[in-house]
C-alpha cells in the first residue's frame, strides 16, 4: 500500500518535472539564442536579402545558390559571430574588389569651405528660460550651434569629446554624406571616447534643412540634447527673404524651439516672404499649422516640393526626425503670423506687433500624396533592379535576453533581420508595411527615397522625397530610390527607443565592408 | 507547493487590481493636465519626458502587463504541476490563456480602440480566474486537513 503510494508520488513528480522542462526548455533555449555576442559586425547580422536580383555580380549559378541559401538560413549574429571572417569574405569575394567603408570619403585634398569644431560635454545646463537640464551640450549649448553652408561647399566638422562617458558620434540626418562620414557608432566609425576626436567631411550636395545628432546610445543622447541644425542654402538665396530655423526638442518634457520654451519671435516686415525651417528632433510626429496667413509647404526633408499651392486651415504633420519648410508671405496690413509647432506656442513673425493669438489645430492634415504638381522623378520606379519588403510586425520573445513584446522585420526579430543588398546604380523599390499596431517614422541613412504610393493609392502631387517617413499603423507605403551612395546604411525607426527594441536593419552595397563592430572595445552602441 | 500556487495566484489577482488602478490614475492625470492647458501630441508622448506626474502609471501598466504578470502566470503554471490540488493545472492554464489574451487585446487596442473595451472586460475574467485558482488552493488544503490519511498536508498548510 505504502509502496504503491510512494511510486505514485514519484511518478507524479517525474511528470511535473517533465512538464516543467517541456515548458521552460524552449524558453531557456530561445533566451540563450537571443543573447548577443560582446562584439559583432552588422555585416554578419541576420540574412542577406538580394531583393530578387540573384545574378547581380558575376552571374554564376554558384552565387545564385549562395543567395538562395542566405535568404532562408536566417541565422542570428550570435551564431554567426564565430565564422564572421569566412562570412564577410563571402560577401565581398564575388568579382567586385572589396572596399573598406573607411575609403568612402569626400576628396581628401579639397580644402574645407566651412570648418567648425564641436566640443561635446556631459553637463548640467540652463535653457534660456531658466530651466536646468542634466544632459549634453555641443560647444556649451543645446541645441548645438546651427551650421550654415551653401550648396556645393565642403563642410568639415571636428567633433571633440570632452566629457561624454559613453562616447559620441555625429550623424548628419538627411544629408547623403559619403559612407565614412555617416557617424553611426559600430558601423561607420568607433564612438569617440572622452579625450578623442573625429573629423567629418562631406559636400553639402543639396540645399535644404537638415540636422545632426549623436548616433551612439542615440535614444538617450539625442533626448538629452546632443543635436543641432544644419542649413544648406541654395547658390542664389532669394533676395529679401527671411529665413528662420525652428528646431523642436523636448527637454525633460518641456517643449522648446531652438532651446527656448514659449514663443520664438522673428522680425518680418509686411509683404516679406519668410521660410520657417521646422525640424522635429523628437521620437514622435508633431503637427505644424499657421494662424494669421495662408502658407505653402515649400520643402520636406530638405527637398523642395514642386509648385506647392498656398493652403490655410490645414496642419502639416512633421515626422519624427523629419523637416518641413513652411513659407509664409507676411500680410500687407502688418499683422503678425503665428507658426504653431505642436501646440499653442511656436514661431511668431511680426514687425510692429507680436501679439498673434493662438489658433486651434485644424482638423485637416495636408496629404503630401496629392500636394503640389508632378515633376520627373529621375528614376524608373516601374522597372526596379531590386524589390524589397520591409514588413514591421510585433511579437513576444527575447531581445538580447530581455523578455518582452518586440518589433519584427519581415517576421524576424533582431538581430535575425534582413540585410538589404544592393549594387551601385540599382533602382530600388521598397514596400514598407506596418502591421505592428503603432506608427513608425522610418529613416533611411545616406539616401532620399521618393514616395510612390500609400495603401495602393499612387502619388499624384509633387515628387515627395523623404529620408524620414511616417508609416502609420496598418499603412503600406511604396518608395523608390537610386542606390548611388556606396556604404553600409542604417534603415531604422527614428522613434529611437524602438530602434533599441530591434527595429533596425541595414542597406548594404556589394563589395563594401566595415572594419567596425557593435560592442567591442569601443563599446559602440548605435541605437 | 500548494502555498506557492496559492500565493502566485493571489499575486496575479493583486497585479490585475494594480493594473486597473494604474491605467485610471494615468488617464486622470492626463485629463487634468489637458484641462490645465497642457498639450499632448505624439512627439510629447514619445519624448520620454514627464509632462504630468501621473505619467509613471502608464509606464508601470506597460511593464507590469507585458513582463511581470506573464512571468508570474508562467510560474503559477509550473507550480501547478507540483501542487497536489485537484484542477490546479487547469486553473493555472486558464490564467495563462487569459494573460495572453489580455496582452494581445492591450496591444491591439492601440490600433482598434474598441478592443480596449474588451481589454477591460477580460481583466475582470482574469481577476476572477486568478482568485478562483487561489481559492481552489485553499479549498483543497482544507479538504486535506480533514483527511486523516495524509497528515503531511497539515504541515504544508501551516507553512
Amino acid at each position: 500500500m505504502d509502496r504503491t503510494r510512494r511510486r505514485g508520488t514519484r511518478l507524479r513528480l517525474a511528470l511535473a518535472g517533465a512538464a516543467t522542462i517541456a515548458l521552460l526548455g524552449p524558453l531557456a533555449w530561445l533566451w540563450q539564442a537571443s543573447l548577443m555576442p560582446g562584439a559583432y559586425s552588422v555585416m554578419d547580422m541576420g540574412y542577406a536579402d538580394y531583393g530578387g536580383a540573384l545574378t547581380h555580380v558575376a552571374g554564376t549559378s554558384e552565387h545564385a545558390e549562395h543567395s538562395q541559401h542566405s535568404q532562408h538560413s536566417g541565422h542570428s549574429a550570435g551564431h554567426s559571430a564565430g565564422h564572421s571572417a569566412g562570412h564577410s569574405a563571402g560577401h565581398t569575394g564575388h568579382g567586385t574588389p572589396a572596399r573598406s567603408l573607411t575609403s568612402l570619403t569626400a576628396d581628401p585634398d579639397r580644402e574645407a569651405d566651412v570648418a567648425i569644431t564641436l566640443v561635446a560635454r556631459k553637463q548640467r545646463f540652463r535653457l534660456p528660460t531658466g530651466r536646468s537640464v542634466d544632459g549634453y551640450t555641443l560647444n556649451g549649448t543645446s541645441p548645438g550651434p546651427v551650421i550654415h553652408a551653401t550648396i556645393g561647399q565642403l563642410v568639415q566638422v571636428r567633433l571633440v569629446n570632452e566629457s561624454v562617458p559613453d562616447g559620441v558620434t555625429l550623424h548628419w540626418h538627411g544629408v547623403d554624406v559619403p559612407g565614412a562620414a555617416d557617424g553611426v557608432a559600430g558601423v561607420t566609425q568607433d564612438a569617440v571616447r572622452v579625450g578623442g576626436s573625429f573629423t567629418y567631411r562631406f559636400v553639402a550636395g543639396q540645399a535644404g534643412t537638415f540636422w545632426y545628432h549623436s548616433h551612439q546610445v542615440s535614444h538617450e543622447q539625442v533626448r538629452r540634447g546632443l543635436l543641432g541644425a544644419l542649413v544648406v542654402a541654395p547658390a542664389r538665396p532669394p533676395a529679401g527673404a527671411v529665413d528662420v530655423v525652428a528646431l523642436m526638442h523636448l527637454y525633460d518634457g518641456a517643449r522648446t524651439i531652438n532651446g527656448r520654451e514659449g514663443d520664438v519671435r522673428t522680425e518680418a516686415r509686411p509683404g516679406e516672404r519668410v521660410r520657417v525651417r521646422v525640424i522635429n528632433t523628437e521620437n514622435g510626429q508633431t503637427p505644424v499649422w499657421v494662424g494669421g496667413a495662408p502658407f505653402r509647404l515649400a520643402a520636406v526633408d530638405g527637398t523642395d516640393l514642386h509648385e506647392p499651392a498656398p493652403v490655410r486651415d490645414t496642419a502639416v504633420l512633421v515626422t519624427a526626425g523629419g523637416r518641413a519648410d513652411i513659407e509664409v508671405t507676411m500680410p500687407g496690413d502688418g499683422s503678425p503670423v503665428r507658426v504653431h509647432v505642436g501646440g499653442p506656442t511656436g514661431v511668431v513673425l511680426g514687425s510692429r506687433s507680436y501679439d498673434a493669438p493662438a489658433v486651434p489645430r485644424p482638423a485637416i492634415a495636408l496629404d503630401l500624396l496629392s500636394y503640389g504638381t508632378p515633376a520627373p522623378l529621375g528614376l524608373d520606379a516601374d522597372r526596379p533592379d531590386r524589390r524589397f519588403d520591409y514588413e514591421i510586425g510585433r511579437r513576444p520573445g527575447f531581445l538580447d535576453g530581455r523578455p518582452g513584446v518586440w518589433w519584427t522585420i519581415n517576421g524576424h526579430m533582431f538581430p535575425d533581420v534582413p540585410m538589404f543588398m544592393v549594387a551601385e546604380g540599382d533602382v530600388v523599390r521598397v514596400r514598407i508595411v506596418n502591421d505592428s499596431g503603432e506608427p513608425h517614422p522610418m529613416h533611411l541613412h545616406g539616401h532620399h527615397a521618393v514616395v510612390l504610393s500609400r495603401d495602393g493609392v499612387r502619388a499624384t502631387g509633387s515628387p515627395w522625397w523623404v529620408d524620414s517617413l511616417e508609416v502609420g499603423a496598418g499603412e503600406t507605403y511604396e518608395i523608390a530610390f537610386v542606390a548611388d551612395n556606396p556604404g553600409i546604411w542604417m534603415d531604422h525607426c527614428h522613434n529611437l527607443p524602438h530602434a533599441t527594441e530591434g527595429l533596425v536593419a541595414h542597406l548594404m552595397y556589394e563589395g563594401v565592408s566595415t572594419p567596425f563592430t557593435v560592442g567591442g572595445t569601443a563599446a559602440n552602441e548605435p541605437e | 507547493m500548494k502555498v506557492v500556487y496559492k500565493v502566485l495566484a493571489s499575486l496575479v489577482a493583486a497585479e490585475v487590481a494594480v493594473q486597473a488602478m494604474m491605467v485610471v490614475l494615468g488617464d486622470a492625470g492626463l485629463f487634468k493636465y489637458v484641462e490645465q492647458g497642457g498639450v499632448i501630441d505624439k512627439a510629447t508622448a514619445e519624448s520620454g519626458g514627464i509632462q504630468f506626474p501621473e505619467f509613471f502609471a502608464f509606464v508601470v501598466h506597460g511593464v507590469n502587463g507585458m513582463m511581470v504578470i506573464p512571468v508570474i502566470a508562467l510560474l503559477l503554471l509550473i507550480s501547478s504541476f507540483f501542487a497536489k490540488i485537484p484542477g490546479a493545472v487547469k486553473g493555472a492554464a486558464l490564467v495563462v490563456l487569459l494573460v495572453v489574451v489580455q496582452v494581445s487585446l492591450g496591444l491591439l487596442g492601440h490600433q482598434i480602440p474598441a478592443l480596449g473595451a474588451l481589454h477591460g472586460l477580460n481583466a475582470l475574467l482574469l481577476f476572477s480566474a486568478a482568485v478562483h485558482a487561489a481559492r481552489r488552493g485553499r479549498g483543497a488544503a482544507n479538504a486535506e486537513v480533514s483527511d486523516p490519511d495524509r497528515p503531511g498536508a497539515r504541515v504544508e498548510t501551516v507553512v
